[in-house]
Formats: structure tokens, C-alpha cells, sequence
């Protein structure tokens, strides 16, 4: 899945997890995932997000079933993440709309339940240093997006996400588009961090933007004009 | 076990189900519902009957006109005429302007009712040419007379002439009419009595003509109106049918996915099936595919594309093969060729797939992408077609092994 995320971020303290969902096996299932890997370290679940975030104010990602007890919590998720709260959402409602909801309400990532253990550590370590991680799921709600406010991709940026999306293989879709593996990666980052400009703002939002300019993902001048910035392809360095 | 649509495929088994092992048996792709239909263009689907009712009424009213028309010239005109000829100041010119109507309004109402082309304007020019000639030769005497049969039938002819026009050229025929005949009965020096018979006479006869005209205008848009909402309302009759087999299908399907799930799942619960069998987690496998796939379709009415992708996959999976099968978007209206050259490739590599498949539609108004993933196997390219890209027609295909993964992918771009 590319370059290590967090080698330089992490240090010594382990990443902190709070998991918030209403099916225990699916608690336990996740709490499994994330054990295989050292630097996680789950601090708190349970089935009400402002409960847990009692028992874990330190947990540095929130990972969130987006349907609690019957209704979908996108409202609590928009007020996590204007607080600055780098929340996962994981969900079984896969649809665009929801996906594409999700990151407007602030969603650092969406991952859909079934993607797999790799998928979710590699979002949770991602997410824990504000930066994307675009689970295929989420690339074909990218690729697909109708609506007519939508952010601008370029081409290479779309085609990266729709290869993505339709092979899950990065390595697949480096050979297909000719290109390195971590090229692919930065189109499929860059696209998604053009939509932390849609939908209403979030300290999230902000964190990973920041973190995109800083890690060299797009240039100042890119932010704010994306659309006139379409057509600019070229992968950082 | 109870299952219903909403509820997620993972869910639906005991907390011992093996769906959850922290491993999983297999990674497969996420599933995904297509977004909100478009409303079908119903107005499009009922602009044909519509206009096939307003022909229908509109032919009667043409027949209606043209018996007027001919009926008042032959029944009412010609007696008239024949009576009064030796009054004429000029006979020939009378009788001939009768026999020029009456030759030009026969073929006119012939073409109306055939539904040809008139040529309205040389036509009406030839009538108000008529019409001067007439008032010119009947002389004074016959000016009010029934003998002056421009007066009554030529209107009907305008009628005829102008027939599905806007109702303004009929207007301007009519005055030029009323002009012409102005102009006569002033030439023969009229005293009051004569003006106000003009005046009359000039209402009388262009009342009725303009009635028609516009009436049976207003009745044929009412009449497209009409079968237009009507056809409407069986577009949504039939889309509504379309929608209720569709959910019913996919209950039936869910009922039969459910059962299988259950059955798994109640052995791995009574201890009967053994959670590190690799049959029985196929079993798992394969049932949590086809539950994931029943959760994934939400289109209202199915769509062509998705429904044939959809059986494939379904025949795919009977064979054994896990497959995903996800929708991103809703494909729009399609000729059917293309949807062949867009699914055919694609469910014939499925029939040869091993070990898992992935099948993936993203689409748009204005692009449909396909994709089969399916793990590449070792050994020559028995069944496959070459790898490479190559057009058919629309749709562009594309074939490619590396090792991993096999993938095929057609596409088509309006």
C-alpha cells in the first residue's frame, strides 16, 4: 500500500483507537483487526460516540459505525470532526451518497465494513497523521460523484481512481497506467484531497490539507482554485 | 435468522460466524448501490401515442372541412349559378371561377385528407384571384344575390387552404376577402342599405369558417393533451410494475441467499461444521457474496445493463465462484448493441473465472466503464482473448494479465 504513513509521527506513544459501534462481534472483529498491528492501540468502545470519548479524550482516531442503533450519525460525525476529532467512518452503506456525506460532514476516511482488515489498519495509521487514505469503496464513489458542485479531477487523477476501484491492486494499476506505484498513490491522494474542500468546513479538513501541503501533495497556490487547476496533472516530486 | 435488505450481510450470522475471523477468508471488493435513478422521461414515452390521438381527431375535423366546403360549392353555389348565369354581366367569368374552385378545392381536399403537403399560399393567392374576378362579373343586380357565390363558399376554401396554420392567415385572407368585396360594392356607387348588407354579409360569412378553424384546432391540442397524460400516466403504471417484480425478484433471491446463509451458520453453531474447513468457509464466503450483492441493488426498475451483469453474476456464483458485483451510478438508456459490446466480453471471461471474481459498472451520463478482475492463472492463454486494447464499434475493449490479476475492461463514451 505505498510508502509507510507514519513512520515519522508516531514516536514512541502508540496510536490511540476508540471504536464506536452498537454490534459488539463487529467491536471485536475490529478491536482483532487492529491488534495485528503494534503501533494501534485500542483505548475505549462502546455504542455511544460521546461515552467512549469520555473513557479515551486522548484517542488520537475515532472509528465510527455510521448507523447507531437505527439512525445515521451524521450529525454526531460533523460535530466530532469540527472539533477537530480525526474520525473513521466504517460502514455497511456503501452507497456514493453516503460515502461522498461522510467526507463533507468531515470524515478523515470511509471505509466500507467488508474491505478487510489492510484496509483498515493502513486508514487508521493514515488518518492518525491527517493523511488520506482511499479505500476502493470510497474511489468509485469518487469516480462516480454526479453531482454538478463536485470537485474537479483531472483525468489521470480519475482514471487512477477508477483503476483503483476496479482492480483494488495498486501494483495492477501502476502496470496498467505505466506509472510508479507511489504516483498512483499521490493521484488517488491528491483527488481526495481536492473534496476537503467540498461540503461545509472542518478542522480535519483543514488538518489534512495542511498535511498535503506539507508533505509536498499540492502547492499553496493549488488551495482555494482547484477548478482552475484542473488540467494541472504533473505529481509532485 | 431473520434478514431483511437493510441490515448488513456481516451481521446476519451468530457472533461465533466466522464472517468476522480476524483474517479474512478472502477480500473482497465493497459493495455498492447504485445512486438515485433519474425519472424515466415519461413525456418523451408519450409524445408518440399523443400525436397518433391527435391525428386521429384531427382527420376528422379535416374531413368535416373539406364536406363543407365541397357540399356548400356544389349543394348551394352551383343551382345558384346555373340559375342566374343569363344576369351575369359577365357569364364566363362567374362560371369559370366556379369550375376553378371548384377543381382546385377538390384536389385541395383530397391532399388534406391524404395527408399531403398544400401548397397553401399560390393556393389562396389563386382564390382571392378568383374571388376579384367573380365580383368584377357578377354585376350589380347579383351583388347580394346567392348567385354571387363568393360570398358564401369561398371562405370554406380559405379553410381548406390555410388548414393547420396559425389562425391570423385565415384572419388576413378573410379581410383581403372583405376588401375585395369592399371594393366592388362601392364601385357600384351603394347606398346605406347596400353598406350595411355588406357589413353583414362580410360577418356572416367569415364567422363560421373562423369557428371551425380555430375549434378544431383547439380541440386536436386538447386531444394531444389528453393522450399525452394518459400515456404518461402508463409510463409510471408501468414503471411502478417494473419496480414491484424487481423488489419481488430480489426477495425471492434474498429469501433463497438467507437460507443458505442460515444453513452455514446454524451448522458452525450446533458444532456440526468445522470453521477451519476450507469447504465451509467457502460456504460462508459464497453466501456473504450473494448477501452483499442482494444488499448492493437498489435501483427502483432495473436497469438492461445492470440486470444482464447481475444474472451473470448470479449464474457465476451458482457455479461456485465468489463474485462482487458493484454499481456505481446508473447507467443511461443504451442501444442494445452497445450494452452487448459492453457486457458480452466480460460475462464470457466470468464463465472461466477461478477463485474469485470482481465486477465493477461505473457510470455516467456520458460514460459506462465495466471491469472484470479475476486472479491471473498460471499457464498459456487458453480461453482469453489477446491482451491489448481494440474498439468495437463504441465500446472499447481491453484485456490484461500481469501476473496477479486478470482484467478485462470495456467502455464505452458517447
Amino acid at each position: 500500500m505505498g510508502a509507510d504513513p507514519v513512520a515519522e509521527v508516531t514516536g514512541e506513544r502508540p496510536i490511540g483507537v476508540a471504536i464506536v459501534d452498537d454490534h459488539p462481534v463487529v467491536v471485536d472483529g475490529v478491536r482483532a483487526w487492529l491488534a495485528t498491528e503494534p503501533r494501534l492501540t485500542v483505548l475505549a468502545t462502546g455504542d455511544d460516540p460521546d461515552e467512549v470519548l469520555r473513557a479515551a479524550p486522548d484517542a488520537d482516531v475515532v472509528l465510527l459505525d455510521l448507523r447507531l442503533h437505527g439512525r445515521m450519525a451524521l450529525g454526531k460525525l460533523a460535530e466530532l470532526s469540527a472539533a477537530g476529532r480525526r474520525v473513521v467512518v466504517y460502514s455497511e452503506h456503501t452507497d456514493p451518497e453516503t460515502m461522498l456525506a461522510a467526507l463533507d460532514a468531515g470524515a478523515v476516511a470511509f471505509l466500507a465494513k467488508h474491505e478487510g482488515r489492510e484496509h483498515c489498519v493502513a486508514t487508521v495509521l493514515a488518518a492518525a497523521s491527517d493523511r488520506p487514505y482511499v479505500p476502493p469503496a470510497l474511489a468509485g464513489a469518487m469516480v462516480g460523484d454526479p453531482r454538478p458542485d463536485r470537485p474537479m479531477l483531472s483525468d489521470k487523477e480519475r482514471e487512477a481512481l477508477l483503476l483503483w476501484f476496479q482492480s483494488m491492486s495498486k501494483a495492477s494499476v501502476a502496470r496498467r497506467m505505466q506509472i510508479s506505484e507511489h504516483t498512483v498513490k499521490q493521484y488517488v491522494d491528491r483527488a481526495r484531497i481536492k473534496y476537503t474542500r467540498a461540503g461545509r468546513p472542518a478542522a480535519t479538513k483543514a488538518a489534512l490539507l495542511a498535511r498535503a501541503i506539507e508533505d509536498g501533495l499540492v502547492r499553496p497556490e493549488e488551495i482555494g482554485i482547484y477548478r482552475s487547476h484542473a488540467t494541472y496533472d504533473r505529481p509532485t516530486p | 435468522m431473520s434478514a431483511d435488505l437493510g441490515a448488513p450481510a456481516e451481521r446476519t450470522g451468530a457472533p461465533e460466524a466466522p464472517l468476522w475471523s480476524p483474517v479474512p477468508l478472502l477480500q473482497p471488493g465493497p459493495t455498492s448501490v447504485p445512486g438515485p435513478r433519474t425519472p424515466t422521461p415519461s413525456v418523451a414515452l408519450a409524445a408518440a401515442p399523443a400525436a397518433a390521438v391527435a391525428h386521429a381527431s384531427d382527420r376528422g375535423a379535416r374531413i368535416a372541412a373539406v364536406a363543407i366546403a365541397l357540399a356548400w360549392h356544389v349543394a348551394i353555389g352551383l343551382p345558384a349559378v346555373l340559375a342566374a348565369r343569363a344576369d351575369y354581366a359577365a357569364p364566363g367569368v362567374v362560371l369559370g371561377g366556379w369550375v376553378l374552385v371548384a377543381v382546385a378545392g377538390a384536389v385541395a381536399g383530397v391532399r388534406l385528407l391524404l395527408g399531403a403537403a398544400l401548397a397553401p399560399w399560390p393556393l389562396a393567392g389563386l382564390l382571392l384571384a378568383v374571388d376579384a374576378a367573380v365580383f368584377a362579373a357578377v354585376g350589380e343586380r347579383q351583388l347580394f344575390a346567392a348567385a354571387n357565390w363568393v360570398w358564401g363558399t369561398l371562405a370554406w376554401f380559405f379553410v381548406l387552404a390555410l388548414w393547420g396554420r396559425q389562425v391570423a392567415g385565415l384572419v388576413a385572407l378573410l379581410a383581403a376577402h372583405a376588401l375585395i368585396a369592399l371594393v366592388a360594392v362601392l364601385w357600384h356607387g351603394p347606398d346605406t342599405a347596400d353598406l350595411a348588407r355588406y357589413v353583414m354579409y362580410a360577418y356572416g360569412t367569415s364567422s363560421l369558417p373562423v369557428a371551425v378553424f380555430a375549434g378544431s384546432a383547439a380541440i386536436v391540442g386538447l386531444a394531444r393533451q389528453r393522450a399525452a397524460t394518459a400515456a404518461a400516466g402508463h409510463a409510471i403504471a408501468a414503471e411502478r410494475a417494473a419496480a414491484e417484480r424487481g423488489l419481488r425478484e430480489r426477495r425471492d433471491r434474498l429469501t433463497l441467499a438467507a437460507a443458505a446463509a442460515g444453513r452455514v451458520l446454524g451448522e458452525l453453531a450446533a458444532g456440526q461444521a468445522d470453521p477451519d474447513d476450507p469447504e465451509v468457509q467457502r460456504r460462508c464466503v459464497l453466501a456473504a457474496a450473494r448477501l452483499r450483492r442482494l444488499i448492493a441493488e437498489s435501483d427502483d426498475v432495473p436497469d438492461p445493463l445492470l440486470h444482464e451483469l447481475r444474472a451473470a453474476a448470479d449464474l457465476a456464483e451458482r457455479n461456485g465462484l465468489p463474485i462482487d458485483l458493484v454499481t456505481i451510478g446508473s447507467p443511461p438508456p443504451l442501444p442494445v448493441e452497445i450494452r452487448r459490446g459492453l457486457a458480452d466480453p466480460l460475462t464470457g471471461l466470468l464463465a472461466d473465472a477461478q477463485e474469485w471474481a470482481r465486477l465493477t459498472v461505473v457510470s455516467g451520463p456520458d460514460e459506462v466503464v465495466v471491469s472484470l478482475v479475476t486472479p491471473d492463472r498460471a499457464g498459456p492463454e487458453s480461453t482469453g482473448p489477446p491482451p491489448g486494447e481494440h474498439d468495437d464499434g463504441p465500446v472499447q475493449h481491453l484485456y490484461e494479465r500481469d501476473g496477479d490479476i486478470r482484467w478485462a475492461q470495456t467502455r464505452w463514451r458517447k
